[in-house]
């Protein structure tokens, strides 16, 4: 499933907790001409490089599926920075 | 009664099977049985998930102790050694030569994705606790 949801969570000394709720499918639809400007460069270097570039956008895309369930916590006393991926 | 059990006397029924061989099939259901009763241990479910845990009591910067709790799918590991199985060998062959320079002389071009794989299918069962008085790793499956 591609992920859906990215949680940026940081909580700074004075305790204060900035969450950032970012919605990854309207974000991709935004970003899509620059996603397809990427797509080609990553063709191009594929190319260069002799590397099959289906391969490359089929494994970048389980990449990206496998991506929900990640999370990372980083915590130094008072501030901490989390990212979840749902 | 279970339903390969009924699919039998179904079959003997209609007479697409004599007496003869409803009796073995139900023999061989019997004789599979206890493998699969519900009574018997069941297989523990498959671990999905990779966790890093790390816990300092170092007062870093006088902020407090500070704590690291990383939870990546195995699934993503998996993809990400697949992806990298793509890199070129003129690219691994420049990454052994700095690597050798750094005094790491490890051959990357040895290193299957095969092999790799074998390894993520075995982290299931890996557990690594590192204590130190003033710090705790751990590393696990779950």
């Amino acid at each position: 499933m591609i992920p859906q949801l990215v949680t940026v969570r940081h909580r700074r000394p004075n305790g204060r907790s900035l969450p950032l709720y970012i919605p990854v499918l309207p974000v991709l639809l935004v970003l899509s001409p620059l996603l397809l400007l990427a797509v080609l460069a990553v063709l191009a270097a594929c190319l260069t490089t002799r590397v099959n570039p289906v391969g490359v956008l089929r494994r970048s895309g389980q990449l990206l599926w496998a991506l929900p369930g990640t999370r990372i916590e980083i915590e130094q006393g008072r501030t901490a920075v989390l990212v979840s991926v749902k | 009664m279970n339903e390969q059990r009924r699919q039998v006397l179904q079959m003997l029924a209609e007479g697409r099977i004599t007496p003869d061989e409803a009796e073995r099939l139900i023999d061989a259901l019997d004789r599979e049985q206890p493998e699969s009763s519900p009574g018997a241990t069941r297989a523990k479910p498959r671990p999905r998930y990779l966790r890093v845990v790390v816990s300092s009591a170092d007062n870093f910067g006088g902020d407090g102790p500070g704590r690291v709790n990383v939870r990546v799918p195995l699934q993503l590991l998996r993809a990400g050694v697949r992806l990298a199985s793509l890199i070129p060998p003129q690219a691994l062959s420049k990454v052994n030569a700095e690597l050798n320079k750094s005094g790491v002389p490890i051959d990357l071009t040895e290193l299957k994705p095969q092999h790799i794989e074998e390894l993520i299918e075995q982290l299931d069962d890996i557990t690594v606790d590192v204590d130190q008085p003033d710090a705790k790793v751990q590393v696990f499956c779950e």
